[in-house]
């Protein structure tokens, strides 16, 4: 019923969305069309058509080649994974449990925005000892540097953070804060796409043991990963999960919260999956338009596979938005949240050869 | 003896500078394709130059395979059309209807190249379907039938050529864990 409410809501956004642009493209032309003739407009408009199919393709290839290069050992770092934990310094504490926050698209650097902060810290009051919280991974760079620092992009990273923070026009400012975004949005796009995303996925396999090394994990000494993902880190999350369960040796769950997620990952050996969903959540919706491999009309997707033998378990928060005021991380949903992440993180801190690996 | 050789290599020559501009459209074709898949080749850690030779074979394979494709067209076009086929005509033809493959390094696209690709290939089905029909008066039914088997073939040989590349790669993959 619920679902169903969730589907309507999503179309009502999306066609009311679509009016809107509707609207404003039309008082656009208008304006074009005193300064244009109907030729010079037709022109124009067939330019812009033919610059995004070329720039859409062309910035996700781009986007590729660090991946690829990061690959082919053409840029310094990438690790073997035997040697992970015999190079890192380990700095103490066993943990039984390592809870790895994979953040959502808004993330642009290894410090969260305050409100993620806000919600992380509250989560770690209530973690038990146990349990380990890794924050500050960047989740969408697989080099162990930050965006701003990329060999091959750093000038223009660097300018559009300036512009995103000091530009005196608003809206230029939203729309440097947009492409920082969909940078990340085709990370997520690499991570699903069935071509590529086993590499990116072990690049940021790597990454990801590369930080629990360095904050105490040991292979083989019964310790459990459990990947929290929010938006589009729930992708990342599935996508690393069985690389990370075969370099580390150790069960792998997934948490996701407001996850969008292709539903093409390799999910058979992960150890559980929980969803958390807002009932008022369209982006998460979206997810289950926007990849075929979550429709029910491809019953052998792994997704589809993973519901069937009963691993995805769905916690639903009624009211609960994919951000802003009811987003998970405002001040009404960050506990319940919380709430429903230690619920799905019990039975891992508890009792983790009751899962198996 | 010699005399016969000469004269089959100059009609082969004149034959080929006829079907030149649709030769050479072929092989940007192969190119745009070749280079969709580099990061296939990129996957298999090959060094820089041997990426750009297979680059270049995979570019004239596939060309050829385009070619071929045009010949099973043709076979199946003298037998069945009751037009005559002019091979030069033909392969320039076939040629200009598999210009939207000219832009299938955009396959190479995360996440939507592979939409574009079918986009792609569907339109270069609808093109050289219409080029049958208009060209050979053939009704829209039979043209699609006879230009069915040599689209298959191709469609097939891109796929083996491609999914062998992939599967090297994830093969190197798992033997890193």
């Amino acid at each position: 019923m619920l679902q169903r409410f969730n589907l309507r809501l999503l179309a009502l956004v999306l066609l009311v969305g679509l009016g809107i642009n509707l609207i404003g493209f039309g008082h656009v032309l208008l304006a074009l069309r005193r300064v244009l003739s109907a030729a010079d407009l037709s022109l124009l408009l067939h330019l812009i058509g033919v610059s995004l199919l070329i720039l859409i393709p062309a910035s996700g290839i781009y986007s590729l080649i660090t991946e690829f290069a990061f690959w082919e050992g053409w840029l310094e770092g990438l690790p073997q994974p035997e040697q992970l934990f015999a190079t890192v310094e380990s700095t103490g504490a066993r943990h039984r449990c390592y809870v790895v926050y994979l953040d959502g698209i808004h993330q642009l650097e290894r410090d969260h925005p305050p409100r993620v902060s806000a919600f992380l810290e509250l989560l770690e009051q209530h973690l038990e000892n146990q349990a380990l919280l890794v924050r500050g991974l960047e989740t969408y760079t697989v080099l162990p540097v930050a965006l701003a620092e990329d060999a091959g992009s750093a000038w223009f990273w660097r300018r559009l953070f300036a512009l995103q923070e000091q530009h005196p026009n608003g809206l230029m400012r939203l729309l440097a804060a947009v492409l920082v975004q969909a940078n990340n949005v085709i990370k997520v796009g690499i991570s699903s796409d069935r071509r590529y995303g086993p590499i990116m996925n072990y690049e940021l396999a790597l990454k990801i043991t590369l930080r629990l090394a360095e904050v105490g994990f040991r292979p083989d000494a019964g310790c459990r990963v459990v990947l929290v993902g929010y938006s589009g880190g729930a992708e990342m999350a599935m996508g690393v999960a069985d690389y990370l369960r075969r370099i580390t040796r150790s069960p792998v769950s997934i948490v996701s919260f407001c996850g969008v997620f292709s539903g093409n990952q390799v999910l058979e050996q992960v150890a559980s999956i929980t969803t958390i969903v807002g009932s008022q959540d369209p982006v998460a919706a979206f997810g289950r338009i926007a990849y075929p491999g979550r429709s029910p009309l491809l019953p052998l997707s792994n997704w589809n596979q993973a519901l069937r033998k009963g691993g995805v378990q769905r916690r639903e928060i009624s009211g609960m938005n994919h951000n802003g005021a009811s987003g998970p991380f405002s001040e009404t949903f960050r506990l319940p949240v919380i709430t429903a992440i230690l619920a799905a993180l019990q039975p891992a801190v508890a009792a983790p050869e009751q899962t198996g690996y | 003896m010699l005399h016969t050789f000469e004269g089959l290599l100059n009609s082969l020559g004149g034959w080929l500078i006829h079907v030149d501009p649709g030769l050479g459209l072929l092989f940007v074709v192969g190119a745009s394709m070749s280079l969709s898949d580099v990061f296939a080749l990129l996957a298999n850690r090959l060094s820089a130059r041997q990426i750009l030779v297979r680059l270049l074979l995979d570019a004239l394979i596939l060309s050829v395979a385009f070619l071929l494709n045009s010949s099973i067209d043709m076979v199946l076009l003298s037998l069945y059309a009751t037009e005559p086929v002019h091979p030069i005509a033909f392969i320039n033809g076939i040629a200009a209807a598999l210009l939207p493959a000219c832009f299938y390094i955009a396959v190479a696209a995360p996440y939507i190249g592979e939409t574009i690709g079918l986009v792609i290939w569907v339109l270069m089905h609808l093109n050289v379907v219409t080029l049958l029909h208009v060209r050979f008066d053939l009704p829209w039914g039979q043209a699609l039938l006879l230009s069915s088997p040599g689209y298959l073939f191709a469609v097939l040989m891109v796929w083996l050529l491609f999914r062998q590349g992939w599967r090297r790669g994830y093969t190197m993959l798992a033997s890193e864990l």
